[in-house]
């Protein structure tokens, strides 16, 4: 030890400045327990005055360095025993976790490895058996991870190409989903084509009169302008229909409406019914999700939309992209699976989106799948949480 | 908006520092942080330390369920790690031999392995791979219920520190030639073999474990132990072979620990050491030796108080010493030889640093009696002696606490405490 540290007859003092500019002195004894300033005393002969103040790390303040030498003052004290220093400890610990994650930081860039021990303990404690959405508000994360990031641990080990192609859906249209956001804040709102009441939409879905008819002749007006689909569409809808498994899966999952449906022809005015879809089949605009949004809760309808719109992405890439016969096919694998996975609430959807779904126009469709939509999502999860 | 308020509180903390955290957490909380944010996805997967046990899963009653689940968790976790894994360990009671095992295993011997504890569960027991003789770095092995059996050419792990085996199949040549050649050992623990004999060469080591039925031990060289702890059980052969033995086994046994500090023996533990030729005083010293616990110590026995005697004499530092005794008032038919106190017992022998005294299972024989005696005549700086009565005797208690009484203390503030059930 330097001799200047050693002839000192008084109590000797230690100076300290942390990053703000504020200088402060400490019993020698108790900075000295920080490896990081005994080093600088030891190593470099700092401290001795106020002119050469070590300076302390940026991580640590004037409140954490209180904190720190509150530890220090204690645990120095040779004579303690095992019982009061761990007492001391949990006492000490007790803080808000704002300041527990400060003082973590601040005690590690002071090398205090006894001190970022008990409270990296400390911080597990908090974190052990708690749910992720509580983790994150105690610690303000944010929750930025898709849906797909959130189920990759199961990608990896699941070496379904069936997953994997809808995850790579997923990624891409939720990219176009926020450039379509980006648009439609600017857009005005006489896009909006299709103003039908909630009400007029619920009685459509369950089968009100207007609807068989309206999809036959939807359909009829398909074939005579998409000759070459044909064979696809008969053998397409027959693979499905073998799957529809529950005719009434419609019924049970949405109590809400479908908004958006362009290509369905319009409830209660089939007098209308071909203007309306000359409309659409006009291709007149792109047509985002409005009005029955807002019943939907925000959170649901971002995983029903990530879900949707990769399903159109699916179709989209079949059908336009690489109209051969095997990718389709391929697709329509795809496309049963999921409908299985969701109960089988999509049967029918899909075949008029086949129907319709080389129409070169983006097809929008929100479903409140209150239903089966979360527990298809739940179950994705629980896989995880199991 | 208060930005401040909304700040990420932890995510930006150095990695050591979130390892940290992550190790202290069960081993499924760790995986789970993979979906808090972006910037947790990958923070668990750098963990060094992977610590497996029936919480891992949901418990059911269905074992084969919870045997799979687990199984499962296990090979993903794996499967998802990145980087070097120094510590693996697996508690469990549900599997036993499973040839994801030997999988696990592989994956690890190939990932710079250093800690492995493999605690399985009752039944066939699992036979550990070849591959686990090729972790070079090992540090620390500790196996319950397995068969190990080294190929030929395995010559030891020379990282080895802590070896534990737990009621593992492996023959004493295999056991004695992996403790020879793991030159590092400081820390050994065996226990539940059948019939052992053993000799143990270890340079380093410091911390002695044994528990099971041995027919021999024989500590040849370790000169830096310790503390140990030894439990000997004993069967018919292992009394037998001990009649004929010649040698003597303390000095065998306690003749070549110098430093030793803790010494704590159960059972037939100080009859083993009673066996053999008495030599008389002892050529080394247990300058080290503080804490002395004997139990099942029979008094109506000469040679084993002799080797007590032996021990507490030969050690200047003694500041605890336990005692229990497990005598049998019926079997003490012939009179005690109360001359032996005065013909054994070194008449200058201090216990100056003793301050700790406890008797259990005391009956209140003669000899046990003269040992209190012995100890509270000897020893100027005792604070405490407390005996507690063995359950069985309880006509006995009075006479004891009457010779008790009539006792001459070295120390004037010795308390004797007397302690009834």
């Amino acid at each position: 030890m330097p001799c200047w540290i050693c002839s000192q007859m008084m109590k000797s003092y230690i100076w300290l400045q942390t990053a703000d500019g504020s200088i402060q002195q400490v019993e020698q004894e108790v900075a000295m327990f920080c490896p990081m300033i005994c080093h600088e005393v030891i190593q470099k002969g700092m401290g001795s005055s106020k002119n050469y103040a070590i300076s302390l790390p940026q991580r640590v303040n004037p409140a954490m360095l209180s904190l720190i030498l509150d530890y220090c003052r204690f645990h120095q004290v040779p004579g303690r025993s095992n019982k009061e220093r761990k007492s001391f400890d949990e006492k000490f610990i007790r803080m808000d976790t704002k300041r527990l994650c400060e003082l973590t930081s601040a005690a590690d860039s002071l090398q205090l490895k006894p001190l970022v021990d008990l409270t990296s303990r400390a911080l597990a404690r908090i974190i052990e058996g708690k749910s992720p959405e509580e983790i994150r508000e105690i610690f303000h994360l944010p929750d930025d991870l898709t849906e797909e990031e959130k189920l990759e641990p199961l990608k990896n080990t699941t070496d379904d190409p069936r997953i994997r192609l809808l995850n790579r859906l997923y990624a891409k249209k939720r990219k176009e989903l926020k450039e379509r956001q980006k648009l439609k804040n600017i857009e005005v709102e006489e896009e909006r084509v299709d103003d039908r009441s909630v009400d007029d939409l619920l009685s459509f879905i369950n089968g009100d009169n207007g609807d068989s008819k309206g999809i036959k002749n939807s359909k009829s007006k398909k074939k005579n302008r998409r000759r070459k689909d044909q064979q696809k569409n008969a053998s397409a809808n027959e693979a499905i229909k073998n799957h529809n498994k529950e005719p009434n899966g419609l019924n049970q999952v949405c109590h809400s409406a479908e908004v958006g449906q362009k290509v369905r022809p319009g409830v209660g005015a089939t007098s209308n019914l071909h203007d309306v879809e000359d409309d659409i089949f006009d291709n007149k605009n792109e047509l985002d999700d409005v009005d029955i949004d807002d019943e939907i809760d925000p959170a649901l309808k971002e995983k029903i939309d990530s879900i949707l719109y990769s399903f159109y992405a699916m179709l989209e890439e079949v059908c336009i992209y690489s109209p051969n016969d095997l990718s389709f096919y391929l697709l329509f694998r795809e496309v049963e699976d999921f409908a299985r996975r969701l109960n089988s609430d999509w049967p029918e959807r899909m075949q008029e989106i086949l129907s319709f779904g080389h129409e070169r126009k983006p097809v929008h469709f929100s479903l409140n799948g209150n239903g089966s939509l979360r527990r298809y999502a739940s179950m994705l999860l629980s896989f995880f949480y199991y | 908006m208060d930005d401040v308020m909304s700040r990420d509180l932890i995510s930006d903390l150095p990695q050591s520092i979130i390892e940290s955290i992550l190790t202290r957490l069960p081993i499924r909380d760790a995986v789970r942080t993979s979906i808090l944010s972006s910037k947790w996805r990958y923070k668990w997967a750098t963990l060094t330390q992977l610590v497996f046990d029936e919480k891992c899963v949901i418990l059911s009653n269905d074992r084969c369920k919870v045997e799979d689940g687990l199984v499962n968790f296990i090979t993903r976790t794996l499967f998802l790690h990145q980087g070097p894994i120094h510590k693996f360990q697996l508690t469990t009671t549900h599997l036993q031999c499973c040839p994801d095992i030997d999988q696990w295993l592989l994956f690890l011997s190939r990932n710079d392995i250093k800690e492995l504890v493999l605690e399985l569960g009752e039944g066939e027991w699992f036979r550990v791979p070849s591959c686990l003789f090729n972790c070079k770095k090992l540090t620390r092995l500790d196996l319950f219920r397995c068969e190990f059996d080294p190929p030929p050419t395995f010559k030891g792990f020379l990282c080895l520190k802590s070896l534990n085996l737990h009621q593992v199949l492996v023959s004493p040549e295999a056991i004695e030639s992996l403790i020879s050649g793991c030159p590092l050992l400081e820390s050994l623990a065996l226990s539940y073999f059948d019939s052992l004999a053993l000799t143990i060469r270890a340079p380093n080591l410091k911390f002695l474990c044994l528990e099971g039925e041995f027919k021999d031990i024989c500590l040849e060289n370790t000169p830096l132990l310790v503390a140990m702890s030894v439990a000997m059980y004993m069967t018919d052969d292992i009394a037998e072979h001990f009649e004929q033995s010649s040698t003597c086994n303390f000095n065998r046994f306690l003749g070549g620990v110098p430093r030793l500090e803790r010494l704590i023996g159960h059972i037939y533990f100080t009859k083993f050491l009673s066996i053999g030729d008495d030599l008389g005083r002892l050529p080394i010293t247990y300058a080290h030796l503080k804490l002395v616990e004997l139990n099942q110590v029979s008094f109506e026995d000469m040679k084993e108080i002799l080797v007590v005697l032996r021990l507490i004499t030969n050690s200047p530092n003694l500041r605890e010493l336990q005692i229990s005794g497990s005598s049998n008032t019926l079997a003490a038919i012939d009179a005690p030889d109360l001359d032996f106190w005065e013909d054994e017992c070194p008449s200058n022998c201090t216990f100056k640093q003793l301050r700790v005294v406890r008797m259990t299972d005391m009956s209140g024989v003669p000899h046990e009696m003269e040992f209190i005696k012995f100890l509270l005549a000897n020893s100027p700086a005792l604070e405490t002696m407390s005996i507690s009565p063995c359950v069985y005797v309880m006509d006995g208690r009075l006479n004891m606490l009457i010779e008790l009484l009539r006792f001459r203390r070295a120390s004037a503030q010795a308390e004797i405490l007397f302690i009834q059930d």
